[in-house]
């Protein structure tokens, strides 16, 4: 028995048989080229090398971990080495040498002189090497052949990385969990896989060194490990967990088709949170009506540049297409000043949680704030497209930003653009200051959404991602409760919705309370859709609202806690 | 042209992290920028050159610069080695 640990990106029990799938290997068939190839040789060099060092760039805008982007900017370094290229030009231009035999040898001969260090240290870096020539030598040989093909029903998958487009793909087949030995938290694969809501692990240091294929194994991605080999005392642990949640998710599937509403029939609106297209698949599967929060961050991380106008437009105009008749609230671009700082020539922050960030950064730089303002209401061309604001501070702001899109509409409709000119403002209230006068903003907005993970981030003066202060982070905290109540009242004073799209609202615990509290609207991940809508319409609204209107009267966060971890509420 | 000699003090010595920043110090100038170990030259703006020195702590490496700004080339990458690479 061996055990190996990983970070969770989507949780779940499981119990099964490895198939690894290995990445293919690039065979070189041509070995020699003619004179006269020999410029449009060198010419594939450079486009490949450019396609290589942009495959990075991408890797590098995604990875938060900051050990792993200093090892994708050395591969970008080995790319651009002016020694590779002088060696590349001799072998082809001098030697005739294929383009990919030039690249094999020059790699071999690097990879062999690592092997000869002695200094253990020094000696693994070949694999950097490897990784690169890989990388680009599948450029070069074009190399699209699928290998999942041969991937069996019922296996927990075992790579050493993925695709987002291979997670589409491997989850179309009936795989029970994903383990991957590289990768990251908030990957693109990571997020699809989270989406599918299929257990998935992944950065496990070791772990194709220790698994064969047809091991039986554990995987455990509510605590992050994989269990190899298990001895009998272990299994007969894991088993019951595993068939309880079998029950579970095959129960959840039933709920599809069925309403999001309590006991005593209040309907609930049940959304999705996306962050990149291609949940879109799994949202529409579990027939999720709308989408309640579509973070368009990502349109700006993967990028050399901004996108522009059109290529926004095409994006969102899909998705509202998509959804139709549902509703897609697309929130302008929310990140700290630190993840745009190359692009918009931002000074650095030394607290950049608070500065510069979400609609400071808009504010700041109309011209990009009016090209996606501009794309998002030429989108709206059935009228099912919300626009929403993160990090609003005050009502003076949202006064300033109805001008901007009062302006981009005028200008839209005079340029000739075809659109639902209505469409529905609302503000994120994730700042202290936002929930105390959400009275005021909500006289000026067609909806709110309360953005939970910073407004308890906020209200108690505690980062999120700082484990030393982890004990402070309570979301039922009585001053967010009070917070979450106030803003709730005021927008139905003013004859408005009130959703919640933050982490709260797909944690089983806090569901009732939440309903409790007047909360119209959910919006949560695609992976966890299924089971709120169960925790939902077990609900009888009656009851939960009794039970919020007590516990607003509580003193301390552990009187809340003990309450709606009670059995009977 | 100058020459400049530096011992690794930095205990994990030259692996891929300093060896990335050398050679991207070194690429801001246009000195050509040669390292020396026993008996091994290689290119300073080459990443595999760099690496493949496997330079250990304790170490002794001969930096060689030679253009219009081979001072600053040789004052960087000499400054490098003596803040540790920003590791201890």
């Amino acid at each position: 028995m061996k055990t190996l640990k990983g970070v969770p990106v989507s949780s779940g029990i499981t119990i099964g048989k490895v198939q690894i799938i290995a990445r293919p290997k690039l065979k070189i068939r041509r070995k020699n080229i003619r004179q006269e190839q020999i410029e449009t040789e060198l010419q594939k060099f450079e486009k490949c090398l450019q396609a290589a060092i942009n495959e990075i760039d991408q890797l590098i805008s995604l990875s938060e971990n900051i050990d792993n982007r200093n090892i994708l900017n050395t591969h970008k370094m080995i790319l651009r080495d002016p020694e590779f290229h002088k060696n590349i030009n001799k072998m082809v231009a001098e030697d005739l040498l294929s383009l990919e035999m030039a690249i094999k040898n020059h790699f071999s001969s690097i990879i062999e002189i690592f092997n000869n260090i002695e200094n253990e240290y020094f000696s693994q870096r070949s694999s950097d090497f490897e990784d690169v020539a890989y990388r680009l030598l599948s450029k070069i040989l074009d190399k699209k052949n699928d290998k999942f093909a041969e991937l069996q029903d019922d296996v927990i998958l075992v790579t050493e990385n993925i695709t987002p487009s291979e997670v589409t793909r491997v989850f179309q087949k009936k795989i029970k969990a994903l383990c991957t030995e590289k990768g990251s938290k908030n990957s693109h694969s990571s997020i699809i896989a989270r989406s599918m809501n299929l257990p998935t692990l992944v950065s496990i240091t070791g772990l194709t060194d220790n698994i064969k294929n047809g091991d039986d194994v554990i995987v455990d991605a509510n605590e992050g490990v994989l269990i190899i080999k298990p001895d009998e005392s272990t299994m007969h642990r894991f088993r019951p967990l595993w068939e309880y949640e079998k029950q579970e998710r095959i129960k959840l599937a039933q709920l599809v088709d069925e309403d999001c509403i309590t006991q005593d029939g209040r309907t609930i609106n049940l959304m999705s949170n996306i962050e990149i297209p291609a949940e879109l698949d799994q949202v529409l599967k579990i027939r999720s009506k709308g989408i309640g929060l579509f973070r368009t961050e990502f349109l700006f991380m993967g990028h050399k540049g901004l996108p522009d106008e059109d290529e926004q437009y095409e994006i969102y105009l899909h998705i509202a297409e998509k959804l139709y008749p549902h509703p897609v609230v697309i929130r302008t671009i929310d990140v700290g000043g630190d993840k745009l700082s190359q692009i918009l020539n931002i000074e650095h922050e030394l607290n950049p949680n608070l500065g510069t960030r979400g609609i400071r950064i808009s504010l700041k730089h109309i011209p990009v704030f009016k090209t996606q303002i501009r794309a998002i209401l030429r989108a709206n061309r059935k009228g099912n497209i919300r626009i929403m604001f993160p990090m609003i501070s005050t009502v003076g702001e949202i006064i300033n930003i109805k001008n901007i899109v009062q302006q981009s509409r005028g200008e839209l409709l005079e340029e000739g653009y075809e659109f639902e000119p209505d469409i529905a403002i609302g503000a994120m209230i994730e700042i202290p200051s936002a929930a105390i006068t959400s009275d005021s903003i909500a006289e000026e907005c067609n909806f709110l959404s309360i953005g939970t993970n910073d407004l308890v981030q906020y209200t108690l003066a505690v980062d999120r991602d700082n484990d030393t202060v982890e004990q402070y982070y309570i979301p039922h905290h009585p001053s967010v409760l009070r917070l979450i109540k106030m803003t709730a009242e005021n927008c139905h004073q003013h004859g408005i919705k009130v959703a919640i799209c933050g982490e709260m609202a797909s944690e089983k615990k806090y569901i009732p309370l939440l309903v409790g509290l007047g909360i119209d609207e959910f919006s949560v991940s695609p992976g966890r859709l299924l089971m709120v809508k169960n925790e939902i319409r077990k609900c009888k609204y009656q009851d939960v609202r009794k039970m919020a209107e007590d516990i607003l009267h509580y003193k301390t966060y552990i009187d809340v806690y003990t309450r709606i971890t009670a059995k009977e509420c | 042209m100058i020459r400049k000699t530096i011992v690794i003090v930095n205990k994990l010595g030259m692996h891929a992290r300093p060896a990335t920043m050398i050679v991207k110090a070194a690429s801001k100038y246009r000195s050509e920028f040669k390292i020396r170990k026993d008996n091994m030259e290689i290119n300073g703006k080459s990443i595999m050159g760099v690496m493949t020195l496997a330079a250990e702590y304790g170490s002794s490496l001969e930096l060689i610069a030679d253009g219009v700004d081979e001072e600053y080339l040789i004052d960087e990458i000499a400054g490098l080695f003596a803040a540790k690479f920003d590791e201890e």
